[in-house]
């Protein structure tokens, strides 16, 4: 499918809402005043075949009737008058549309979804959907999404974008992203996927200068053929983080050969992710983990991993997590750090990984334990522990951090555990690029996948 | 549909994948000929059975005329119940670590090639590898890595050359071949220098 039309949905410079309703409680509502109260700046034209006004609007009974360019066509109307609709749509020369409603094949009605698929076709009209919360772009305030806006925060700009056939966990994710530190370039709930399907979304989010993460909930792919050779070329340009459900192979009892017993239809699918540099997430939170340490960090030089930490106990049981990787292993001090370290640390500081800086700790011992770490080669990754709960640590030493950051590329990530305190330097650190995990576990994961990544990367790259 | 055993044989082969010297063998007297005084096994080979060792349907390490004889006896008898059907005579390999290496046609996918532990603790331990065909040598290595199992079945990386070049020949095999739906190589039998492929499972 052609790139330019798909990003018609992301960025009209007018829309259709068809379907548009003065009822409160219909859903044709709710997308109106997305559009009308979350600062879209393009034209917005409302369809009704019963209203000649709304919200103090002009509301027009057919497409045809508004006489203008429409980009894209918002679709929230019962079922059966879809196709009439989207004939009518395809005829005014609209590009592409979203297909809110529900009742096509995942009721059983599949000849109603063929029927629009080939109007969708007839007319080349970029198709998300049926049975979808559709699209939505922070940048442009493009929000189909029939979610009211008190019931999940909206997030911020950023880089990565979600895509996902189930409306709820789509719904679900927003709501969690929009906690973490890291914004979203674009949101796909594609539901039934009649016509654009995850392959067409991906290629898409590919060639997407503002998508710089791509996450995925899935749950079938429709071309699997197209997808492998798709994955081939995606997560050479950018990173992937995927969510795939159905564990459970049926028939697989039935099989003739061992091999079809071991290797069900998830082996066969996570085979594929494995194989072309996918990072696979087990459940909602490692999705999110992950995104955030793709978000902000760039590729590390080696799987070299420092822990500098004012709490003991803490720093011994990030030291497990990294020694229990695969992957990653503890770094050594190079010389320079560790005469550094002997000179600027108070007697009680062991000069070793992990680096104990003691409860007192402050910003200023933090930034000069910080310091010669940054430049030493021996180095490849920084895990800084605070925990909030001690004396030395406030928001000087978050600020410190953060300013740190700012001068370097080696990966470097926070674990912070605690409660609101902790919560609100969390949000401080996280919303200035600094990702801040809460167990050891979940940081020591972000950085392996962040690792393993790039070494795919670097070695297909080749 | 299973392909014929020796046709199957003969298809590895054109592969450069070997397997042991086998023969069917219609009485205990032409497996004793086959045998000429060393060690022997005898399989019953059916569509309807999958797990040979399970069913008692595999005789090894059969040595003299009374064995032989007194095993094909007993695997003609299960044999009855399984036709069409064919009992073959097999050199035993020397011993070793038993892996599997197979493929199958996903309807959505395309062909994948596995490798893991094998024999008879396949689907106990189910520690294997998958990928799409064609395989490249990198994804061949880090199917290896991915393997809990890895240290074991590579003798510490010695035997690991071999096992790469198995998998990059079955995984041309299984790309050169669409009518292949599934195949089993189970046991293959991998020592730190060298393999022999005891049994034999294509379908079409």
């Amino acid at each position: 499918m052609n790139w330019n039309k798909i990003h018609t949905l992301f960025r009209p410079q007018s829309v259709a809402i068809i379907g548009a309703s003065r009822n409160p409680e219909k859903v044709g509502h709710v997308i109106l005043l997305n559009y009308l109260n979350a600062g879209y700046q393009g034209k917005v034209y409302l369809v009704n075949r019963n209203a000649d006004e709304i919200l103090g609007m002009k509301s027009y009974k057919r497409v045809a009737d508004i006489k203008a360019k429409i980009d894209t066509a918002v679709i929230a109307i019962p079922a059966e008058s879809v196709p009439e609709v989207l004939e009518e749509c395809g005829k005014a020369g609209i590009k592409s549309v979203v297909v809110i409603s529900g009742g096509f094949a995942e009721i059983g009605n599949t000849k109603l979804q063929d029927e629009i698929v080939k109007i969708a076709e007839k007319y080349e009209i970029a198709m998300i959907g049926p049975n979808c919360l559709g699209v939505m772009d922070p940048r442009s305030r493009v929000n189909t999404l029939f979610l009211p806006m008190y019931k999940l925060a909206r997030p911020e700009i950023g880089g990565v974008s979600f895509m996902a056939q189930s409306g709820a966990v789509g719904s679900t994710i927003l709501d969690m992203i929009s906690g973490e530190g890291f914004g979203l370039a674009k949101f796909i709930s594609y539901g039934n996927a009649a016509s654009l399907d995850e392959v067409d979304i991906l290629e898409y989010l590919m060639n997407d200068p503002e998508t710089k993460v791509i996450v995925v909930y899935l749950e079938g792919i429709k071309r699997g053929k197209e997808f492998v050779k798709l994955a081939r070329k995606l997560t050479k340009i950018k990173p992937v983080v995927i969510l795939k459900a159905g564990r459970t192979s049926a028939g697989a009892s039935a099989a003739h050969s061992h091999t079809a017993a071991l290797a069900g239809s998830y082996e066969a699918h996570e085979a594929v992710f494995r194989q072309f540099g996918f990072t696979i997430a087990n459940d909602l939170s490692e999705l999110l983990y992950y995104a955030k340490i793709f978000a902000s960090e760039s590729a590390p030089e080696g799987n070299k991993v420092v822990i500098v930490t004012n709490g003991g106990g803490a720093g011994v049981l990030t030291t497990d997590a990294i020694a229990g990787s695969r992957y990653l292993a503890l770094a050594d001090f190079g010389k320079q750090t560790q005469e550094s370290l002997k000179k600027t640390m108070p007697p009680l500081v062991n000069i070793r990984n992990p680096l104990d800086l003691a409860g007192d700790a402050d910003d200023g011992r933090y930034h000069d334990a910080l310091m010669p770490i940054l430049t030493d080669d021996n180095i490849d990754m920084i895990i800084v522990i605070i925990l909030f709960q001690t004396p030395g640590a406030d928001s000087k030493l978050a600020s410190e951090v953060i300013s740190i950051k700012e001068r370097i590329e080696k990966p470097m990530i926070v674990i912070s555990t605690g409660t609101e305190y902790t919560e609100m330097h969390k949000r401080m650190m996280e919303s200035s690029g600094v990702p801040v995990y809460d167990s050891p576990i979940s940081a020591m994961q972000s950085l392996e996948v962040l690792y393993r990544y790039y070494l795919y990367k670097n070695h297909k790259g080749q | 549909m299973l392909l014929e055993y020796f046709k199957a044989k003969g298809l590895l082969e054109k592969y450069g994948i070997e397997s042991v010297e086998s023969k069917y063998v219609k009485n205990w007297k032409e497996a004793s000929d086959f045998a000429k005084g060393k060690p022997i096994a005898l399989k019953v080979l059916s569509e309807k059975e999958l797990h040979k060792s399970k069913a008692g349907l595999v005789k090894l390490g059969l040595e003299g005329d009374s064995g032989i004889r007194k095993a094909y006896s007993e695997l003609e008898t299960k044999a009855a119940k399984l036709k069409p059907c064919n009992i073959i005579a097999q050199k035993i390999a020397e011993k070793g670590i038993e892996i599997i290496i197979g493929g199958r046609e996903d309807p959505q996918i395309g062909k994948l090639v596995l490798i893991g532990l094998g024999g008879i603790y396949v689907e106990t331990f189910k520690d294997f590898a998958l990928r799409v065909c064609p395989i490249t040598r990198y994804d061949a290595t880090e199917m290896l890595d991915q393997l809990k199992s890895k240290n074991v079945i590579t003798y510490n990386g010695k035997s690991t050359e071999i096992l790469v070049s198995l998998l990059l020949k079955a995984s041309k095999l299984l790309s050169g071949n669409p009518s292949i739906n599934e195949l089993d190589l189970n046991p293959v039998i991998i020592r730190e220098n060298g393999y022999s492929i005891v049994d034999i499972r294509v379908l079409e």
